[in-house]
């Protein structure tokens, strides 16, 4: 479970980046992080992985505060950031060895898990090559086998579905449900509304650093007394004319 | 078309000196960096024209003053011709922006002409702190006509491009035909290696000519014709000739003549210089899409590939990897760190034989030498970029090390670590200078390689400060880590700065005994650690990142 409550983000020239923002992600749930660009969805997430700080209010996950106790805190999640192009020097087995390491996954645990994960995304034959060799796509799939290599409880991913092939795209899809229904948390941000409608079990909406809206859709359209699809309201609520 | 070519190089021009994403304070560093250059900028101003002078008295006598501007001219074309090699390999081949131009409707010489605009500026910064007080010099002591100066200025603008065509031509010429898109990484390092290898030839190659009996034979005969010490040094290379005459009889219609086939020269090279870049240009890059071969085993070696290691050693091996796997790193902290002590080597081995510095030290006591190698040895291993590019070299990427779950002070420890291991190259590398070449007592060898292993971790340490309170991270082409950057020079004033203080305070406290001595500059390099250590603390702290 994540816990975000009441945090405030500023920058200089934008001092209200995040604006009192409060949310509690379940376990067993898969929820979408909607907004548009310059919303706040990546200084959110940035702030609930560690990468920034906090200015006001805690987040916490798996009741672990991540300012406070962040390596402990960062144990329990695995990220997939937006931008897939890191570590381009290695081959893609010297960076799940890396990841290994890090996150202390033992050997036989380690084999079985990129044996199984990378036939999955067709690229355990290109686990020699250097990342840098790889498609944006490919990349894509090595962070993701990456971060499922040390089995989080919980899942925090941006944009995870940029660049996969259709066959790809549904593994993961596959892959976040089961993570999901066997009681973990899985939150990712994403501007394909059809994505987010089709998968996600809830969804939040964030514009200029304030949450509009946070519910299941059936809430949504509850509230907006409407049966529009989710691109109609989200065009609706972020709105600023 | 000449407006599109203005907006490309306006462009280029203004991603290179980009401020986005660059800290003001570092500007500030810049003051003292001019205010020491100042009595520097005098000096070189006074030799210079002390040497022009002398050399003008002693020339003219023999009709022959006209080699001092024939030096000058053959000097700077020399140089630049070698800069340009350099600078235009990674402007026009090596860096990654050009692949955002290439989809454009540019033509290909539009496109070299905006690459050409930063090695330019480069070729002109170097030519005029070299031939403005030269030709200043000249110019007074041969107490010139308004001419001279008049045909000056235009020649000025005129050096760079003959050797900078020269070197654009090579080269395109060369990459078409290499095809580095196949073999860019490879022959990155290639180059690089190639470059400082001429550059140690060049050094040989002068130190070789100097002071022989046939030399002096040859110049009396020279002597005795006009202009013939010019003819004979710019025999292979007449545009240093063109340039010179053109200065030296500028009052005449000779002169003028001689100033006129310059200007034709220096334009005539440039126009053959776009047009070979039409032609072969846009043919050599294609393709060099930073993309190597594909390497894949068999599927049962890929089982033996998966290995859990210790968290510092798989982080430092990574590290290690990258470092030896990115061409520009593997140049800046590896090979150049080579680099000193092999030019040191040389310098020693040419001018006095391999006693030159077991000669050098029977002058000084046993405490004086291990002072005098000490301090060389730790301003060589604290120039190393290794240390002052710890966070750097992570770019965009240096978020990834804030969600892995690890310490900042793990992160930093294993970082300084890496610096440590590629230091040890270069230390190595002087031991085994100084037990083989220089016949070093061993004991003697051990001692200092007991201070320059610590040593080696405060430089390290020193560095990698250094960089984490002012890291560059917004770099798209790696060479940005390492260039216009302030941080080597501050690290090295830094290390020179405290242990130049101690071995000179060492250095005059007649009491202390070599051991003593030695103990001290341990006791100095610890405390140089320990502060640099509660440093570290105390930016961990105020970045809440302990």
């Amino acid at each position: 479970m994540i816990e975000i409550t009441n945090v405030q983000k500023g920058f200089p020239g934008n001092s209200r980046a995040i604006e009192d923002l409060s949310l509690t992600i379940p376990d067993g749930k898969i929820v979408g992080f909607l907004g548009p660009n310059g919303a706040g969805k990546s200084t959110t997430i940035k702030m609930m992985t560690g990468i920034l700080p906090i200015d006001k209010g805690s987040i916490t996950l798996n009741g672990i505060p991540i300012d406070k106790n962040s390596i402990e805190a960062k144990k329990t999640f695995g990220y997939v950031p937006d931008q897939p192009d890191m570590f381009l020097r290695l081959k893609g087995i010297e960076y799940l060895n890396f990841i290994g390491d890090i996150y202390n996954v033992p050997q036989t645990i380690r084999q079985e898990r990129i044996d199984t994960l990378t036939k999955q995304f067709q690229i355990h034959t290109s686990l020699q090559d250097y990342i840098q060799t790889y498609s944006h796509g490919m990349r894509q799939k090595i962070i993701v086998t990456g971060v499922l290599l040390h089995d989080p409880s919980i899942w925090i991913l941006d944009e995870p579905l940029t660049g996969l092939d259709p066959k790809s795209a549904y593994t993961l899809k596959d892959m976040m449900r089961q993570h999901a229904d066997k009681g973990n948390t899985v939150f990712f941000s994403s501007h394909g509304l059809e994505v987010v409608e089709q998968l996600c079990d809830m969804v939040a909406i964030i514009n200029k650093g304030k949450l509009l809206f946070y519910g299941d859709m059936k809430q949504l359209h509850e509230e907006y007394q409407t049966d529009q699809s989710l691109e109609a309201v989200f065009l609706e609520l972020t709105n600023d004319e | 078309m000449m407006n599109k070519t203005w907006l490309l190089v306006k462009i280029i021009l203004k991603m290179q000196y980009s401020k986005a994403g660059a800290n003001h304070s570092q500007i500030w560093l810049l003051v003292p960096i001019i205010l020491f250059s100042i009595p520097f900028l005098y000096l070189y101003i006074t030799i210079t024209n002390a040497t022009v002078s002398a050399l003008y008295q002693t020339l003219q006598s023999v009709g022959q003053e006209s080699v001092i501007l024939g030096l000058l001219f053959i000097g700077l074309h020399t140089i630049l011709f070698i800069m340009s090699l350099v600078t235009i390999l990674n402007a026009f081949f090596f860096t990654e922006d050009i692949k955002s131009f290439i989809p454009f409707p540019f033509q290909p010489y539009q496109l070299i002409l905006g690459k050409s605009a930063n090695p330019f500026i480069y070729l002109y910064i170097t030519s005029g702190f070299l031939f403005i007080p030269w030709f200043y010099a000249y110019g007074n002591v041969s107490e010139a006509p308004i001419h001279y100066y008049l045909q000056g200025v235009p020649i000025f603008l005129l050096v760079p491009m003959v050797p900078f065509t020269l070197a654009a031509i090579i080269l395109m010429v060369a990459m078409r035909f290499i095809n580095i898109s196949k073999n860019k990484d490879r022959s990155k390092v290639i180059t690089g290696i190639l470059t400082l290898a001429f550059i140690i030839f060049i050094n040989v190659i002068v130190r070789l000519n100097t002071d022989s009996q046939a030399m002096l034979q040859r110049l009396t005969y020279l002597l005795k014709e006009k202009d013939g010490l010019l003819i004979k040094i710019t025999n292979y290379y007449p545009p240093a000739f063109l340039q010179t005459k053109a200065l030296t009889d500028a009052s005449t219609w000779e002169g003028f003549i001689y100033f006129l086939m310059t200007v034709v020269l220096a334009v005539g090279c440039f126009m053959l210089f776009l047009w070979i870049g039409q032609r072969f240009y846009i043919k050599g890059m294609l393709g060099s899409g930073g993309v190597g071969r594909k390497l894949t085993l068999p599927k049962k070696k890929s089982a033996k590939n998966v290995k859990k290691q210790a968290v510092w050693l798989s982080y430092i091996k990574t590290e290690l990897r990258i470092i030896f796997r990115t061409p520009t790193f593997l140049m800046q902290c590896v090979i150049q760190s080579l680099f000193g002590p092999v030019f040191l080597l040389i310098i020693f081995i040419m001018d006095s034989g391999t006693q030159g510095l077991a000669t050098l030290m029977n002058n000084f006591s046993e405490k004086q030498s291990i002072l005098v190698l000490f301090l060389a040895s730790v301003v060589l291993i604290g120039s190393n970029a290794t240390a002052i590019s710890s966070v750097s070299r992570d770019g965009k990427n240096w978020f990834v090390q804030f969600y892995f779950p690890l310490s900042m002070k793990q992160i930093l420890l294993y970082k300084i670590s890496t610096a440590w291991i590629i230091n040890l190259i270069t230390i190595t590398l002087l031991l085994i200078v100084g037990i083989g070449l220089l016949q070093l007592p061993l004991t003697y060898s051990l001692i200092w390689l007991l201070l320059m292993l610590v040593a080696n971790w405060f430089t390290s340490m020193l560095g990698t400060y250094l960089d984490f309170i002012q890291p560059k991270l917004n770099w798209t082409d790696e060479q940005e880590v390492f260039k216009s950057r302030l941080i080597g020079l501050t690290a090295i004033c830094i290390t020179f700065g405290i242990f130049g203080a101690l071995v000179l305070i060492l250095w005059n406290t007649s009491i202390l005994s070599f051991i003593l001595t030695v103990f001290s500059l341990l006791l100095g390099l610890i405390i140089a650690i320990i502060t640099i250590g509660i440093l570290f603390r105390l930016k961990l702290r105020q970045t809440n990142s302990l």
